[in-house]
């Protein structure tokens, strides 16, 4: 057998009956990392755990927050925004997909801008994304206890003229910050049965929508023009709207415990983009099919529930308000994960000091990176603007998709030695130019208030690189 | 292949395992789990591979856990590796941080092409082995392997043939024949092995339960299915629930076995041996079967 000069070193050992041991390495970055000092780093997530984090990242806000305030700016034509949206959010994803597939690294879009484009925009990128998902996980919160609220309130529970959306807000906000510090398996386990419930439910409520609006069920759907605005207020709806696909680049935070990250990766990245994208355009055309879009409108946030009403009755309307609730608990819960990765990524390249990737060796668990997740939240949830939150977070996250365009950008020009993707965008000029020019643009429809705090925090990052961080080179470093 | 080579020892070349056999040996390193004087005495005729892992929640980034953890896991992996350094053998060490013990342990002994896992459990001397065969095992290797292990020593082997009832398709008494043929065939004294069979529903509970009887349990890896699934492996419940160390002898690898069956002669020959002795009613092992299709017979 050919091997058998190369397995020579061991071959003195009279090997029979079986091939010989030829001692491969590990295939590195497929099922397992090596470090420097050659310990192994198992990869344990599959393709569909990474979808699952994506949908589950993004679904909290778009199908129960937006029908009614999409429909009330574009009519049915809504859908269409969402379309766009999730044609803007693929053009950023195609372009993480690379940068994730070249660095698969934990730490996602952090890590690509630092090494791309230097320590300072990663820095600024770092830090403001961990308070950006600190934003995010506090909106999706008080979301939480506006379900709350609403299910006691459908369920017919008097609680009087106590205010409960903030104190359940908080309760459970503590409570998952608990469950990621003690529970062992059950945080990873929670996450995609809350994704498979919902998903569930989903299914079922645009399923039967969707018949209903055909006529299936002998009621005429309510006709109305496509788009009864023109359509410049499509465009406005999809800046408003594209809140809700927030997310997919948080697949790229685990991507060094993703198998087999050069396939998995970008098809997890694209597929939850595209299955979001599905839904939220059903949900839109199966809510403009139940009511006018100037009836939904008036409904304003609990639209969706109202359409579910208009199905089944008041079952219907609780079904959608639990579905409401498991959405934001998985968005809740995925971005409190994200934020501890984040502060994990920062702090291993010593911009935050080390202190902050510690872990305690009895649970296992980052504890200072998940309280530095934790605790902001609070603090943000009983300060209570919801519109403020959503757009704050929005307003960081879509300075971090501009400038990972740019970073491949970079990235194909001076094309490093290291530099080896597994999968490469076509006409990379393009895509990632129009992902970095959208998402520059959608920051500019925010309010001035939204878009003065994201400065703000931006400015404090780049001034606590220059005080704490300023010796820290990252430009190229692997 | 390897019997073509001058010199090669014909004998050797019957074996359905590599000699030496290769052990892999999975320790909770940062849990403080230490491995028996005796167990390494007892492994001394193997290559032994000392895998240290550290099992980490999902929500824990394992490069996060290596950089803060890496240094005290390699040392307490040396310490093991010491052990058996000490007791003239050289043995490879791996260290892992994973979320998920079975994906890490099935892909270093995929890699290593391991012949054999141990799932320590206290004990002490070891003189007594307790051989639990059941159906759609390699007797053969489950032999070789018991057989390599003792070679020149003093232990003494039970060989218990289950058969899971009436109308099993498994016949233990051949089986358990077959593997004393092969034991007495590699010069373990007759005396030395006792042979039995029962038949038994509960096959796993049944080994645990007679593990205080042995210092330590030789057992195939099972065949997958649904059960195995929803309860875990069998060798993992019967090292959970026993009181004695479990060596768990996994199926060859198919693609090493089908590597091996192209036109190459050693193990087409070791295979019709195999059938020979066992006289063509014992239970075929899967990757043998492979080897048969081959066979001009």
């Amino acid at each position: 057998m050919s091997d058998y000069d190369g397995a020579s070193a061991t071959a003195s050992d009279t090997h029979a009956g079986e091939t010989p041991p030829v001692i491969t390495p590990p295939a590195d970055d497929e099922e397992a990392t090596v470090t420097e000092a050659g310990t192994e780093l198992e990869r344990t997530i599959g393709l569909s755990g990474g979808i699952s984090i994506g949908v589950g990242t993004m679904i909290g806000a778009g199908i129960f927050v937006f029908p009614g305030l999409a429909a009330g700016g574009a009519g049915p034509a809504a859908a269409a925004s969402f379309g766009i949206g999730a044609v803007i959010a693929l053009l950023v994803a195609l372009p993480t997909s690379e940068l994730a597939t070249a660095m698969p690294k934990s730490g996602g879009g952090y890590y690509f801008i630092s090494r791309a484009l230097g320590a300072l925009p990663g820095a600024v990128v770092g830090l403001s994304i961990w308070l950006g998902l600190v934003f995010a996980t506090a909106f999706y919160l008080v979301g939480f206890g506006s379900y709350v609220a609403a299910v006691l309130a459908e369920a017919g529970v008097a609680v009087g003229n106590v205010p409960i959306v903030i104190p359940f807000a908080l309760l459970f906000g503590v409570f998952l910050t608990a469950l990621n510090l003690f529970g062992t398996e059950n945080a990873a386990a929670l996450q995609n049965y809350v994704v498979g419930l919902l998903l569930t439910i989903l299914v079922f409520f645009l399923g039967y929508g969707g018949l209903d609006a055909l006529g299936v069920f002998g009621r005429a759907s309510t006709p109305e023009t496509f788009a009864p605005f023109g359509p410049l207020p499509v465009f406005t709806t999809a800046a408003l709207v594209f809140t809700s696909y927030l997310g997919f680049a948080q697949v790229a935070t685990v991507a060094g415990d993703i198998k087999r990250p050069g396939r998995n990766l970008p098809l997890a990245m694209v597929a939850s983009v595209v299955i979001v994208g599905i839904l939220y355009v059903a949900t839109i055309f199966v809510a403009t099919s139940a009511f006018g879009s100037e009836t939904l409108a008036s409904f304003g946030e609990t639209a969706i529930v109202e359409v579910a009403r208009s199905f089944v009755g008041s079952t219907g309307a609780i079904a959608i308000l639990i579905a409401g609730l498991l959405a934001t608990i998985s968005s809740a819960n995925a971005s409190i994960l994200s934020t501890s990765r984040a502060v994990f990524a920062v702090s291993k390249d010593e911009i935050i000091p080390r202190f902050a990737s510690r872990m305690n060796l009895r649970y296992g668990t980052p504890h200072v990176a998940l309280t530095m997740a934790g605790g902001p939240v609070l603090v943000l949830v009983a300060f209570g603007e919801v519109e403020v939150l959503a757009e704050v977070a929005s307003f960081l996250h879509l300075v971090m998709y501009c400038l990972m365009c740019v970073a491949l950008i970079v990235m194909r020009r001076d094309e490093p030695e290291w530099y080896d993707p597994a999968f490469r965008v076509p006409a990379h000029r393009v895509v990632a130019g129009l992902g970095a020019v959208a998402s520059a643009g959608l920051i500019l429809f925010m309010q001035p208030t939204s878009q003065i705090v994201g400065v703000a925090i931006m400015l404090v990052s780049a001034g606590w690189y220059k005080y704490y961080a300023s010796d820290v080179q990252l430009k190229g470093v692997l | 292949m390897w019997g073509d080579l001058p010199g090669e020892d014909l004998i050797d070349a019957d074996l359905v395992i590599r000699e030496p056999p290769v052990i892999l040996l999975p320790v909770e390193v940062l849990e403080g789990q230490t491995i028996p004087d005796t167990v390494v005495e007892f492994l001394a005729p193997a290559d032994v591979i000392v895998l240290g892992y550290h099992v980490l929640p999902e929500q824990t980034p394992t490069e996060q856990a290596s950089m803060q953890f890496e240094d005290r896991a390699q040392e307490a992996v040396d310490d093991i590796a010491q052990s058996f350094i000490d007791a003239g053998g050289d043995p490879e060490t791996r260290v892992v941080f994973t979320h998920d013990r079975e994906q890490t342990i099935d892909r270093v002994a995929a890699e290593l092409g391991a012949t054999a896992i141990l799932l320590s459990n206290p004990t002490g001397e070891i003189s007594e082995v307790l051989v639990p065969i059941r159906g759609a095992i390699d007797v053969g290797r489950l032999a070789d392997l018991v057989a390599t292990l003792l070679a020149g020593g003093a232990g003494h082997v039970t060989l218990w043939g289950i058969a899971a009832g009436e109308g099993s398709e498994f016949d233990a008494e051949s089986a358990v024949d077959t593997a004393a043929e092969r034991l007495r065939g590699r010069g373990l004294p007759a005396e030395q092995i006792t042979t039995e069979t029962t038949t038994a529903m509960l096959q796993i509970h049944d080994i645990v339960d007679r593990s205080d009887e042995a210092d330590i349990i030789v057992m195939g890896e099972g065949r997958e299915s649904l059960l195995a699934v929803l309860l875990g492996e069998d060798a993992e419940r019967v090292a959970e629930g026993a009181v004695a160390p479990v060596l768990v002898v996994r199926d060859r690898d198919p693609d090493a076995a089908a590597a091996d069956s192209d036109g190459e002669t050693a193990d087409a020959k070791s295979a019709t041996t195999e059938d020979e002795t066992a006289g063509g009613s014992a239970p075929e092992p899967q990757p043998d079967q492979d080897l048969d299709a081959d066979d001009p017979e």
